[in-house]
């Protein structure tokens, strides 16, 4: 019943675009993972497709960060396939290394390096991962950062900024990776709530530039608006999933209803 | 007084006009209330400052007159001062310590201003602190058991750097300033200034006692007054040669090339002083340059093969094959600078993937391949080679320069072997976790004593035949393992709190293992262990006084054991024990300083 809701995405919507010809980004088939005898997450099979912004809800413990994390294998997936533009993860380490490579991540926590200015935060990957030459890498970092809107931060160190900031910060190191992909995982629930926006507005900016991107958020204004497909998670499973209209107006399962009558 | 009610009024009428109130300030309360406020606040408080002032002036009592006893014989340390240095270094060599310090005071000098050393203090300030000082001397002065002669020239020297340090803070206006720089060569030439004028053995507050007479050295390398003096003129030029050269380069080179010299200068100092070798030419030039080209040439190409981008996984394996090759040959009779040669070939392989890049890195690392071979080449061919400073006898360093030279090796040595298995026991390879896990248990386990023992007797007895290594090499190879095995465990407490988000994230946009351990996780890691680890480098500076009990002769050791046994100064002990304290602390409270320094500086941009 829920591959059902993934094979055919509300059609009666004008916002919606049609993806179906698009190519496969992301590939899950009956991706399995337990912590000891806990199962966190059940047999998720889905397809995310290119340019396409997925949305995960879910109570807290449901499983979404666990997900998106072994999407770039921070975590390992124990039983299923996960295939991300077209490379299988495995335990083979050049496969690891190109996915993470192509696939950019946003956390809570920001997890930028404090010892380094925000230039270098941007611009240390580019340089050793990418291996380009510094001037150039440099000079892409300041762009990226110009694109979150903090270039005068440049030379700051992330402990000098404040906690919106430093997420952009965050957002500019991931895309100055030129990546394929973005994960947000609960991007802005360490935020003040004033900071909130600036980091949403990127976001949408982001998601109307055609990145294919995962979200993880409890912020629901952002997934009716910028959602193309919202899927809903509980206890390691996806229990519904379709666009915004049909997830927000009239959800057919019963722990939707519920989560949806929690939360508004 | 007055000032300060000034400023009150001053910020009283700011906050009134402008709208937009600064923070109040929290205002400096005038001495006497400053004191009644924080010794003075309650009874309790009252009884305790009292009990503790009397305490302290007790204690500095006992110990102005055990220094000031007449009975103690202070010109045995004055006498001595070349014993606890060098001990029985030759004196027709001794131009040659004089040319390493003199190396040592250049790379300071060029240090200083190439890194920006010191800061501008206001005059009055340094007013203030010469009226503290003026008081302190006089009250030592009072609390010292001096004749009435003596007190009365010492009062008068305490009323004159008081008062003029009042005279400074009164008549200049806050705005002048003055180099710490500045200060630091106003004492160091006070103290070099004083040899021109005190000869040693001569104590003008002893005033009942006939001084001592000093029976002059022979050549001017043995005295003190003029080398020191050139000495100092030195690190003043080099100082002004560095900022010659910091205005006229970009930052960073000369900031590298400076590191690179403090670095190359320990080993080439010792063998200057020690060694000196002299190489038979004929063995160089048929053995040991062509043994170094050969590993230039097919190293520097094999590196410049692995360091390309695209060598992938192959080059991994044939990195790890140079490696067991590296092993194997210690199992087969072969120079000893083959295998290292090759070991430091395997450990560049096996780094090269994290440093590959385009032409332009290749060629650079190709480029500290050839230093770092070059450099060890010449450091094996010195040791093997016999030296021109000939002395009787088989020891002859020892005192303050021993202490220097084990301590400041084994520190350098210790370093990044202390890194290498705290990142081993940290790995989740399991091989490397259990031999580096065995290693440090095992080492700490064992006093240091019996490995300092291990090292200088049982050692020599395990080498091959016709390979001898020093005795000091040996303690040091001893002492550093000994201190890796600690250093080891500071940096894994480092490494423990680098959060497991900054793991991900270094991984999160692509990092290979090696690139997050030497971008993200060991610069974190050795800035907050900057404490523990500037503990252990003095307390690696401080117990290389262990070195007497394998027979070495330490500064402590020719302290309390050859000097009390000179005829003139019978049973002087005690005073050359406290001398030598002073030693000790100087060097240790340095480091201290450096280490608090360190952290202010790397803790830059932490909220």
């Amino acid at each position: 019943m829920t591959d059902a809701a993934a094979a055919e995405p509300a059609d009666d919507q004008g916002q919606t675009r049609d993806l179906s010809n698009a190519r496969d980004m992301i590939v899950c088939e009956e991706v399995s993972k337990w912590y000891g005898d806990f199962r966190a997450l059940d047999k998720i099979s889905t397809t995310i497709k290119e340019q396409e912004v997925v949305v995960v809800l879910g109570p807290s413990g449901s499983g979404k960060s666990t997900w998106i994390r072994c999407i770039n294998r921070l975590e390992i997936h124990q039983e299923g396939r996960i295939v991300v533009d077209d490379v299988e993860l495995t335990n083979d380490l050049r496969n690891i290394e190109q996915v993470r490579s192509e696939v950019g991540m946003v956390f809570q926590q920001f997890n930028l390096f404090p010892h380094l200015k925000v230039i270098d935060n941007v611009s240390l990957a580019p340089i050793w991962v990418r291996k380009k030459p510094r001037a150039e890498a440099e000079e892409q970092a300041m762009a990226q950062l110009e694109r979150v809107g903090i270039p005068e931060q440049a030379h700051k160190y992330p402990g000098q900024l404040s906690g919106g900031q430093q997420q952009r910060v965050a957002i500019a190191r991931a895309l100055a990776m030129e990546p394929k992909i973005m994960l947000f995982d609960e991007v802005t629930s360490a935020l003040d709530p004033e900071m909130v926006k600036e980091v949403l507005d990127i976001m949408k900016t982001l998601a109307l530039s055609g990145m294919t991107m995962m979200v993880v958020t409890h912020e629901m204004g952002f997934a009716k608006e910028v959602a193309d497909r919202i899927i809903f998670m509980e206890e390691g499973q996806i229990v519904e999933q379709g666009t915004p209209t049909h997830f927000f107006e009239n959800p057919t399962e019963d722990r939707t209803k519920l989560f949806l009558s929690q939360i508004l | 007084m007055s000032e300060f009610a000034g400023l009150g009024a001053n910020l009283g009428m700011s906050t009134g006009m402008i709208p937009i109130t600064a923070p109040p300030e929290t205002p400096k309360l005038p001495p006497r209330e400053w004191v009644k406020a924080n010794l003075f606040s309650s009874p309790f408080n009252s009884v305790l400052t009292v009990v503790a002032s009397i305490i302290i002036l007790a204690i500095t009592r006992g110990l102005m007159s055990f220094i000031f006893n007449p009975q103690r014989q202070w010109d045995a340390t004055a006498t001595n001062l070349r014993l606890l240095m060098t001990q029985a270094y030759p004196e027709e060599q001794y131009l040659r310590i004089w040319i390493a310090t003199a190396v040592v005071f250049t790379l300071t000098g060029l240090s200083l201003a190439v890194w920006r050393a010191g800061s501008a203090v206001p005059l009055s300030d340094v007013g203030r602190r010469l009226l503290t000082f003026g008081g302190t001397i006089a009250l030592l002065v009072l609390l010292a058991p001096f004749s009435v002669r003596a007190t009365i020239i010492w009062l008068v020297v305490a009323v004159a750097v008081a008062g003029g340090g009042e005279a400074l803070r009164r008549l200049v206006d806050d705005e002048r300033t003055m180099s710490t720089l500045g200060i630091l060569l106003i004492g160091l030439s006070g103290l070099v200034g004083s040899l021109w004028v005190i000869p040693y053995g001569n104590h003008t507050f002893q005033l009942h006692r006939t001084p001592r007479v000093l029976a002059e050295p022979g050549t001017v390398a043995l005295t003190t007054k003029l080398p020191w003096t050139v000495m100092l003129l030195v690190a003043v030029a080099a100082y002004f040669l560095g900022i010659f050269i910091r205005e006229r380069l970009p930052t960073n080179a000369p900031r590298i090339t400076l590191l690179l010299l403090w670095l190359l200068m320990p080993p080439t100092l010792l063998y200057l002083v020690l060694r000196d070798p002299s190489f038979d030419m004929g063995h160089v030039l048929g053995t040991d340059i062509p043994i170094f080209l050969v590993y230039a040439v097919l190293g520097g190409a094999l590196l410049n093969w692995l360091a390309r981008p695209s060598t992938g996984e192959i080059g991994r394996i044939v990195a790890a094959l140079v490696l067991v090759a590296a092993f194997a040959a210690f199992l087969t009779p072969m120079r000893m600078i083959v295998r290292l040669d090759m070991l430091v070939l395997a450990a560049f392989a096996l780094a090269a993937p994290t440093f590959s890049g385009g032409p332009r890195a290749r060629k650079n690392y190709v480029i500290g391949w050839l230093g770092f071979l070059g450099i060890m080449s010449w450091l094996v061919t010195a040791i093997n080679t016999p030296s021109t400073v000939k002395v009787p006898g088989q020891f002859f360093i020892g005192g303050l320069s021993l202490t220097l030279i084990v301590a400041v090796f084994t520190i350098v040595i210790s370093f990044p072997l202390g890194l290498a298995l705290a990142l081993a026991r940290t790995s989740n390879m399991p091989i490397f976790r259990l031999l580096a896990t065995w290693f440090i248990e095992f080492v700490r386990g064992v006093p240091m004593i019996t490995i300092l023992i291990f090292f200088s007797i049982m050692v020599p007895l395990f080498l091959p035949p016709g390979m001898h290594l020093g005795e000091v090499a040996a303690v040091i190879i001893g002492y550093s393992l000994f201190s890796a095995a600690y250093l080891a465990e500071n940096v894994r407490g480092g490494l423990q709190s680098v959060t497991r988000g900054q793991h991900e994230a270094a991984e999160a946009v692509g990092m290979t293992t090696s690139q997050k351990t030497v971008f993200i996780v060991l610069p974190q890691a050795l800035r907050i262990s900057i404490p523990p680890l500037v503990g252990h480098c003095i307390g690696v500076f401080k117990e290389t006084s262990l070195l007497a009990i394998i027979g070495l002769f330490d500064v402590l050791f020719i302290a309390r054991s050859v000097m009390p046994n000179q005829t003139e100064f019978m049973g002087s002990t005690k005073e050359n024990v406290l001398f030598v304290s002073l030693i000790y602390w100087i060097f240790c409270y340095q480091m201290s300083k450096a280490s608090q320094r360190l952290e202010r500086r790397t803790g830059l941009g932490e909220r």
